[in-house]
């Protein structure tokens, strides 16, 4: 694997993009960052374990051991990620055959209380339901399409949402650190003036540092053969559970593409910004920001060099 | 209204028609892949949702204290009406 460290764009599709005022001046500091448990410890992960412990839940990338008589393919699976605005031929679905989500009850253990519940206010103040996770002290990482509509078809609906209340590591009515609403957010111009899924990811940024409380998500960026490789864990908050609550689920990547990974992993509308991240020797690092559901596979924006670039200046 | 995006404009409600408000509405089965967001209903039960190509789309609804109810819609260009009405309570 190898991390690499790139500046941040200033033109194409990468470049950031802001509804505050200064951002164009943000200056990187560092590209990748350790994940942080935050203040009050966190959820055990011995060594070489790549799956979280959630109880009750059946590990998919456990079952697909050669061992075990079943192999999933990893590669050259259709790219239907990229048909996402072609022609309408296959059948789309988020959860694919048996639901295999399992709900996490100890939200407010880290990492769990690291991603949040998000409570969004179009422009046009229709409501949503997504997710975001921290990613430092201030700055939740979510998809572009939670904090930037675009293509909406309805008038006054498209640009920066309004407001977004963040509730971490909600559970049902339960919120046990509060919430806090936020209406500074970023994207970039790949997202914002194209509205091109590969570009599909944004940041919300907090006026305090509710991330040093409940801790933060590392990230990573891997080459393809060891993100083909990959193990990956999904949380958020869907909406076809009871309102409020999250789910959990594990399997391998599917397939990778130059700006998106696919897993076979059951999500819903609402999960829409949660993590799919790796879980390395206890440490927490996300390979993408889950965006979109598919066919056989559902698919997040790759966390890739410019991608990694533009969390680091969104942290700082 | 008028558009070439495919809106399905739609009430959720329950019973004998009362509107539900802030119910959680998205699609679970569509023609092409759609980003994994949900809409909630306003206060007046409605809701719209731009999808990308006309097609055949399946849209559920869920809220508190019902069970979970789906409806399928051919979607055009232009505006599509769809009711989602909730028929059973939660146990």
């Amino acid at each position: 694997m190898s991390v690499q460290d790139y500046e941040v764009a200033t033109t194409g599709p990468h470049a950031p993009v802001s509804n505050q005022p200064d951002i164009a001046s943000e200056v990187i500091e560092e590209l990748t960052e350790p994940s942080s448990p935050g203040a009050d410890g966190e959820q055990a992960a011995a060594p070489g374990i790549e799956v979280e412990d959630v109880p009750g839940h059946r590990s998919l990338a456990l079952a697909a051991d050669p061992e075990i008589g079943f192999n999933l393919p990893i590669t050259q699976l259709p790219d239907i990620g990229e048909a996402s605005f072609g022609p309408p031929l296959p059948r789309e679905e988020t959860v694919h055959g048996p639901d295999d989500r399992t709900q996490v009850t100890n939200t407010a253990v880290y990492p769990w209380r690291a991603i949040a519940s998000l409570f969004i206010t179009a422009a046009d103040n229709s409501t949503w339901i997504g997710t975001g996770w921290f990613v430092g002290p201030h700055t939740l990482l979510t998809a572009g399409h939670v904090v930037y509509i675009k293509n909406s078809g309805v008038p006054g609906r498209d640009g920066w949402v309004k407001s977004i209340q963040v509730m971490p590591g909600r559970n049902g009515t339960n919120l046990p650190y509060g919430s806090v609403t936020s209406n500074s957010f970023r994207s970039v111009d790949g997202w914002i003036n194209n509205g091109d899924e590969n570009y599909d990811y944004g940041a919300i940024i907090l006026g305090t540092d509710l991330g040093n409380t409940v801790g933060w998500f590392g990230y990573q960026v891997l080459n393809d053969a060891d993100l083909t490789a990959s193990t990956v864990n999904i949380a958020g908050y869907p909406g076809d559970k009871p309102s409020g609550t999250m789910w959990f689920q594990a399997n391998r990547v599917a397939s990778v593409g130059p700006r998106k990974v696919y897993y076979d992993i059951d999500t819903a509308g609402g999960q829409s910004g949660a993590p799919v991240w790796r879980l390395v020797n206890g440490d927490r690092l996300g390979v993408a920001v889950h965006a979109y559901g598919g066919t056989v596979t559902n698919s997040g924006t790759r966390i890739t060099s410019p991608v990694a670039s533009n969390i680091a200046a969104w942290k700082a | 209204m008028t558009t070439s995006t495919p809106l399905i404009a739609g009430v959720v409600r329950a019973g004998k028609g009362d509107p539900v408000a802030a119910a959680r509405v998205y699609v679970v089965d569509a023609p092409v892949s759609l980003p994994d967001i949900a809409a909630l209903t306003g206060a007046d039960g409605t809701f719209t949702i731009g999808v990308p190509a006309a097609g055949r789309y399946t849209l559920e609804a869920n809220a508190e204290g019902w069970t979970p109810v789906r409806e399928t819609i051919v979607a055009e260009p232009g505006i599509n009406h769809i009711e989602l009405r909730f028929g059973t309570r939660n146990a």
